[in-house]
């Protein structure tokens, strides 16, 4: 997926990638990645839980305007040990 | 024969190993610390200048979704499938699947947000929040060469062409 992150970007559109896996991410370098240990198929968390849905998006895509090339940015956020609320102004 | 019994042998691996890193996600991390992808050291990057309501959204997957009038993914193959599907903006979640065995998608059905924000990102883009959304497409991960050629060279090159066409400012990738 990163490496697919690089050729969009490399065609001139800003991408972040979400991933589980930091060490492929260390060796593919996406352009901005967004690092959540969680299980595989849940990129955005669990199913019907829009806070957490909603938080983890919007760490992305703001993440567009600040993240360095290839950073990874690492909220730790816990696997089913947090408690989110819906980010301000996205109520 | 042999090559038959070494496809289904891998599919099998991948299928069962999938299933447990799906479960448990420090074996998982273990298996990627020990993966050699390809390795890059210079990172390409297009700052985003526009704000965010003023956006055009993109989304990409590489967890095998796809609308239900489109071939799935082909299973088939252990070295995996190059092709894309497109995604368009007002696809009902209804229309979508997932075909992809290698991880356990039973959460991404129940609510494909978690795995593919696209009812999400309609909303914010009802609200304003975001400017528009763009066509979105759908790989499958796990791809090995010869195909790994296929995606770098060929359908990678042709969504980005597209997303440059339906000018896209920005796109949001989530894996399987």
């Amino acid at each position: 997926m990163g490496l697919i992150a690089r050729i969009i970007e490399s065609a001139g559109i800003s991408t972040v990638c979400i991933i589980s896996l930091k060490p492929i991410a260390e060796q593919v370098r996406p352009p901005r990645t967004l690092y959540l240990a969680w299980p595989f198929g849940h990129p955005l968390g669990e199913p019907g839980h829009r806070a957490q849905q909603l938080t983890v998006l919007h760490a992305a895509l703001h993440s567009l305007y600040f993240a360095e090339p290839g950073e990874i940015l690492e909220p730790g956020w816990r696997w089913r040990r947090e408690t989110y609320t819906v980010p301000p102004g996205w109520e | 024969m042999t090559d038959d019994w070494r496809n289904r042998s891998l599919k099998d691996l991948y299928r069962l190993t999938g299933q447990i890193f799906s479960q448990i996600p420090a074996l998982a991390r273990l298996w990627g610390s020990a993966y050699r992808a390809l390795n890059f050291d210079s990172v390409p990057f297009t700052p985003l200048r526009k704000p965010l309501n003023e956006c055009r959204l993109a989304l990409v997957t590489t967890g095998g979704v796809h609308r239900r009038d489109q071939p799935p993914f082909d299973m088939v193959d252990p070295r995996g499938d190059p092709t894309y599907r497109r995604i368009p903006v007002d696809t009902p979640l209804a229309e979508l699947t997932i075909t992809h065995d290698y991880y356990d998608h039973t959460d991404a059905e129940a609510d494909l947000n978690i795995l593919f924000p696209l009812e999400l990102a309609q909303s914010l883009v009802r609200r304003g929040l975001i400017g528009s959304l763009a066509t979105s497409y759908s790989f499958m991960g796990h791809i090995e060469p010869p195909h790994l050629e296929t995606l770098l060279r060929q359908t990678a090159p042709e969504v980005a062409m597209f997303l440059k066409q339906e000018q896209v400012d920005a796109v949001l990738l989530t894996p399987a």
